[in-house]
């Protein structure tokens, strides 16, 4: 921090000396024993493991007495509401999972969305710069970089402001599979002109996969611009 | 052991917590609730978050990120749009400048994001990058523009002649 800046930061940190916090630490500690208490009785009723964020290495995990209300989110036994830097995942009402992106974030944090999809109850596989399919897949992709029946367990929501929310259905997930999501590396993601940014195939749970670094073809308009990020069509 | 630790940290970061937040979000009231609520998951969390690189920092980014109750905090930010409430919520506690809480609320969030970790929390420019998932260029940036745009507030506020 140059001298320029130091005297303003030092200033800025004087006028706010006076303030200090008031929450006695028994109450701190009283309302985490008691969610520690809740946390317990909701596993036993339900069997479902606890997600914490820290577990998952992430910033924050919003909890059910605390969380935003929004329409069709779940806030019942089991419910799983997940917040990191890159992405938030809650479980809905109707069984999905909606998880919201941060634009600026959208190919970050790959191991933390495979981490808190498999603890909310979706099998899923996620790499990045590697691209895998099972022993009996033809290779079919769409433009958009999804293979198929992808369409029926995941599909894409851009929102106005930027934002992608994609919605996971683990109840669509055929038996024995799992979905197999493969990041373009920033490298693939730069030679096809940022689209699609992400492969998608239903790929077997167990057993062999063939897995390559040959990345999809841009996603090339009729226009010859780019297309919308928009997955499972 | 696990109570005396976590009680250590408390005491010693609490109010450096509470003034970052504060900074952060611009509302005395929401801010200790959001650092209550923070401190409450780390408590339940504490065999993770002691282990944290910076725990006082886990505990900002956490009240950063929570709402600690949806629907009192829409009525605030519907209250707050004009500034004049802040000013009144300021007021209720000696010594705090409400002007000067108008002011971070009105930069730019990566701005106020900066100077909370940055300023308040007294991380390195690596560390704040790492934090708030930006280039280490993009903080000293967003530091050096905000320093700019609070200056003109500060020195007024130290030398009110200035205002002439």
């Amino acid at each position: 921090m140059s001298t320029h800046e130091t005297d303003v930061t030092a200033a800025l940190k004087d006028s706010l000396d006076g303030v200090t916090m008031h929450t006695p630490i028994d109450e701190i500690v009283t309302a985490g024993r008691a969610r520690r208490r809740r946390r317990r009785v909701v596993c036993a009723a339900t069997g479902v493991v606890a997600v914490t964020g820290v577990a998952l290495g992430v910033p924050a995990l919003s909890h059910p007495s605390t969380a935003p209300p929004g329409p069709g989110v779940s806030t019942g036994a089991g419910a799983v509401h997940i917040r990191t830097a890159a992405f938030a995942l809650d479980s809905q009402a109707d069984g999905t999972l909606r998880v919201t992106w941060d634009k600026e974030k959208y190919f970050q944090d790959h191991a933390g969305l495979q981490s808190a999809l498999r603890a909310a109850g979706f099998p899923v596989l996620v790499k990045e710069g590697v691209f895998c399919k099972g022993p009996r897949d033809d290779g079919y992709l769409s433009p958009s970089g999804a293979g198929h029946g992808v369409e029926r367990v995941v599909h894409g929501e851009r929102q106005r402001d930027g934002r992608v929310n994609l919605i996971f259905d683990p109840a669509a997930m055929p038996a024995g599979k799992q979905l197999f999501i493969g990041y373009l590396s920033p490298a693939q993601l730069a030679a096809v002109n940022g689209n699609p940014g992400s492969v998608e195939r239903l790929v077997p749970r167990s057993g062999p996969l063939k897995c390559d670094t040959q990345a999809p073809p841009p996603h090339v308009r009729d226009n010859g611009e780019n297309g919308p990020v928009k997955k499972g069509g | 052991m696990k109570q005396q630790e976590f009680q250590e940290f408390y005491e010693a970061s609490r109010d450096t917590c509470l003034r970052a937040v504060l900074a952060g979000v611009g509302d005395r009231q929401l801010a200790e609730d959001l650092v209550a609520e923070a401190f409450t998951r780390a408590w339940v969390s504490w065999h993770s978050v002691r282990r944290h690189p910076a725990p006082p920092a886990w505990i900002v980014r956490t009240a950063l990120n929570t709402r600690v109750s949806w629907w009192r905090r829409r009525r605030r930010e519907v209250a707050l749009e004009d500034g004049h409430d802040v000013a009144a919520a300021a007021a209720e506690t000696p010594g705090l400048d409400p002007t000067l809480l108008i002011a971070l609320r009105r930069l730019p969030q990566r701005q106020r994001e900066v100077i909370v970790f940055r300023v308040f929390l007294d991380l390195d420019t690596r560390t704040t990058a790492k934090v708030l998932g930006i280039a280490p260029g993009t903080v000293t940036a967003h530091l050096s523009r905000a320093v700019t745009t609070l200056r003109g507030h500060l020195v007024t506020v130290d030398h009110p002649e200035a205002r002439a």
